[in-house]
């Protein structure tokens, strides 16, 4: 049992690792680091408590809008989701992009407190 | 349908309309309905005689001038008292008069008239003045003055002339004051001139009479108003014979009025109300009566006799009526226990031997009627009289009773007013009981009052503790004491009590405080003998002090860093990671649109910094705007820039790859 699935996470690792392009791979990266943020914000409030909630809040809030907003721009300039995207070129995802994070920004520093 | 000259009084005859040929109907009525005894209004108000002899001492002044003589000598004159030295107040008014001021000679003459004997001398040419003065130039006070001056001093005056020039005043001078004069002119002058239409005013001017509460009726003007117009009004009726068009409850009214004030400010007042209390003692009309009990309306057996006073608004005795009591209804039964008994007149006042009907002890409402004289208005009168007794207390059994009844009670019958002999020991297995019986010791009749307390009183603590006897079916008091029940209320302290029966109502004239005994109480759980203190809740309370809200305990500073290091930590590793997967800044062209995107972008990210530590979101906006402006249009102009770069790559890939296909 354990063996099969030992056996689909490396093939599923080895088919990402080289079929994947390098674009797609540093957006995957980014998006790791966001994970890994978050889930540390969190670990901190289950361990020491909820003390400022609106800056736990606001901070769970950031990573979670930003990872959100990242696989969107990873769809989006997915050259193989070309055709579902077709007045969007990866530029126009980025420049949404850019504009979303500046509200998500403009919320969460408003309400880290 | 009255005519009247001005609109705004036609609209308020209404009720108070009633043709000439309708009032004897309405008179007629009046009597059935007085006969009816429906019920009607009684004066609340009245001179007595200290009010009377209060009011003779404000007139009783020095005269200053003419006018204050005037008011003085008359005024005294209404109330039936005179001046007391008359020659020199005749010497006072000779010698004042201004033979050429229309007051002057109008106050010398009316003065003069009040005095016996005083002649005031009068020249030819003061009678042309005072003839002359009867114009309808003149206001209608001086033709008031002129009119009264002329008939006091004995002098011809042709009263047509007068009562066409006060009806074409009147339509002038439209004021209460004005009309009021005109009413006295009209009662100077002679009963065959034609003085309906000065008549008429009485009943246009009642209507401006102001109803307070349904209790007064005054002008707005005031009291001294108010008083000349009843004078007038009645002086004229009496004059021309006819009935003035006010009716019952309304003269009722007036009454109060005039008579609740019982000082006055000037001598004009004192002046008009003595007046006003003259013609409501004596016109042919309308005589208020007053119905006083002397003392409190109370009757026992030593004193059966209620007691009546009955005079007129002066507060002088009306011998010559009969007063009926009508009925006499208990309040607590309702049934009538007296009718038609009549008032004995002893002296000046009346009298009826209440206790002849054997009524039990109590309040009645008794309804009199004062009889004699058609003219008598608020004759119908409501008494509240109580009738009260003396309380005797029989039967008064203690036992104490054992819980169980395994032993038979021990009952002691102690007599009023002794105290009873040996004391009664109650413990915390044992009830005492106490049973007495209250009746009316001149009926034998069983009585229930209002307070029957049991007070048991501690002298050495000074403890006491009160209960209620309640009466039985049969009306026998029953209290019984459970001391293990009731040791609360006595803090369990065991000893001695003061047994005390408390009686006490309205109608008893013997309330009664019996020591009937001692008690000797036996509680378990004694707490020992704790002093009572008076709690002074006027003392200062202790101070609260105020708690300010507590900070949140934060977590040690250690674990805040070392959680901070691991979030940021993950940020390397970003970094590790896009370094192995080949990222560079190789393509990074040096466009100017480049360089401004960046740079806004950079700011953009500073301004949330700022944001954070100084700014607030409005000032924030702002900045975001400019710089979010900018940035868009560089980063525009630098991601268009980078598409056609990577359309022409694109393009030339596909080139080659279709050409490598072929």
């Amino acid at each position: 049992m354990s063996n099969s699935v030992l056996s689909v996470i490396s093939r599923f690792l080895e088919e990402y690792l080289s079929s994947t392009p390098t674009k797609l791979k540093m957006c995957d990266a980014y998006l790791l680091y966001i994970l890994l943020t978050g889930a540390m914000q969190f670990l901190y409030c289950l361990l020491v408590g909820t003390f400022p909630f609106n800056s736990f809040l606001s901070g769970f809030i950031s990573c979670v809008g930003a990872f959100i907003l990242a696989v969107c721009l990873r769809i989006q300039i997915n050259p193989q989701n070309k055709s579902e995207f077709l007045g969007i070129s990866p530029e126009r995802a980025f420049a949404d992009f850019l504009f979303a994070h500046t509200v998500l920004h403009l919320v969460v520093i408003n309400f880290i407190g | 349908m009255v005519q009247s000259n001005r609109p705004g009084i036609a609209l308020l005859h209404g009720d108070v309309t009633l043709g000439d040929m309708a009032q004897p109907v309405f008179t007629s009525l009046l009597l059935i309905a007085l006969a009816v005894s429906a019920k009607a209004l009684t004066p609340a108000h009245h001179l007595s005689s200290t009010d009377v002899a209060r009011l003779q001492a404000t007139l009783d002044q020095p005269f200053e001038d003419l006018q204050s003589a005037f008011y003085i000598i008359v005024g005294l004159n209404k109330l039936g008292t005179r001046v007391s030295d008359e020659k020199s107040a005749c010497q006072f008014l000779r010698s004042n008069l201004d033979s050429s001021s229309i007051d002057s000679l109008f106050y010398a003459s009316e003065a003069s008239q009040a005095l016996s004997d005083c002649e005031v001398p009068v020249s030819n040419e003061t009678r042309d003045l005072l003839l002359a003065t009867i114009s309808e130039d003149s206001s209608v006070s001086q033709i008031y003055h002129a009119v009264a001056a002329l008939t006091s001093l004995g002098l011809p005056l042709s009263s047509q002339e007068v009562v066409s020039a006060l009806t074409a005043r009147i339509t002038k001078e439209d004021n209460v004051l004005a009309i009021t004069m005109a009413l006295h002119t009209a009662s100077r002058l002679s009963q065959q001139a034609d003085l309906r239409g000065i008549l008429e005013e009485i009943e246009d001017l009642a209507a401006r009479l102001d109803d307070l509460g349904g209790v007064y009726l005054q002008f707005e003007e005031g009291l001294e108003a108010t008083a000349l117009f009843v004078t007038a009004a009645y002086e004229l009726s009496d004059h021309v014979g006819m009935e003035p068009p006010l009716k019952e409850d309304q003269v009722v009214q007036l009454v109060n009025s005039l008579f609740s004030k019982k000082t006055w400010g000037s001598l004009a007042e004192a002046y008009s109300v003595a007046c006003a209390a003259a013609v409501l003692s004596n016109n042919h009309y309308h005589i208020p009566v007053i119905v006083r009990t002397q003392g409190p309306a109370t009757v026992s057996h030593r004193d059966p006799a209620l007691q009546l006073q009955v005079t007129n608004v002066l507060s002088q005795p009306l011998t010559s009526a009969s007063v009926l009591l009508e009925s006499a209804r208990s309040v607590s039964s309702k049934s009538v226990v007296l009718k038609q008994a009549s008032f004995s007149l002893k002296g000046e006042t009346f009298e009826l031997n209440f206790m002849h009907s054997q009524a039990a002890s109590g309040y009645y409402d008794f309804s009199v009627a004062v009889r004699g004289d058609d003219r008598f208005v608020g004759n119908q009168v409501e008494l509240k009289v109580k009738v009260s007794t003396e309380v005797g207390i029989a039967n008064v059994d203690l036992s104490v009773v054992d819980k169980d009844q395994s032993i038979a009670p021990k009952t002691t019958r102690v007599e009023y007013p002794t105290k009873g002999k040996g004391t009664f020991t109650v413990d915390s297995h044992q009830n005492f009981a106490l049973s007495f019986q209250l009746v009316d010791v001149n009926t034998g009749v069983e009585l229930t009052p209002h307070q029957t307390f049991v007070r048991l009183h501690n002298q050495k603590t000074g403890q006491e503790v009160v209960f209620v006897a309640e009466p039985d079916s049969k009306n026998v008091y029953k209290f019984e004491l459970d001391a293990a029940e009731r040791k609360s209320e006595f803090d369990s302290v065991s000893g001695t009590y003061a047994l005390y029966l408390i009686i006490g109502d309205a109608t008893l004239e013997n309330p009664i405080l019996w020591n009937v005994a001692d008690v000797v109480l036996k509680f378990v759980d004694e707490e020992g003998p704790a002093i009572i203190q008076s709690k002074n809740i006027y003392a200062p309370k202790p101070e609260i002090q105020h708690l300010f809200r507590e900070p949140e305990k934060k977590p040690p500073t250690v674990v805040s860093n070392t959680f901070t290091a691991l979030v940021l930590a993950p940020l390397l590793l970003l970094l590790i990671l896009w370094l192995k997967l080949g990222a560079n800044i190789s393509n990074f062209s040096f466009a100017p649109s480049t360089l401004l995107f960046h740079l806004g972008h950079a700011a953009m990210l500073g301004l949330m910094y700022v944001y954070w530590t100084q700014l607030n979101m409005f000032q924030t906006l702002k900045y975001l705007a400019v710089l979010g402006s900018l940035t868009y249009l560089a980063g525009n102009r630098m991601l268009a820039q980078k598409a056609v770069k990577r359309i022409a790559a694109e393009q030339s890939s596909r080139l080659a790859k279709y050409r490598s296909l072929r």
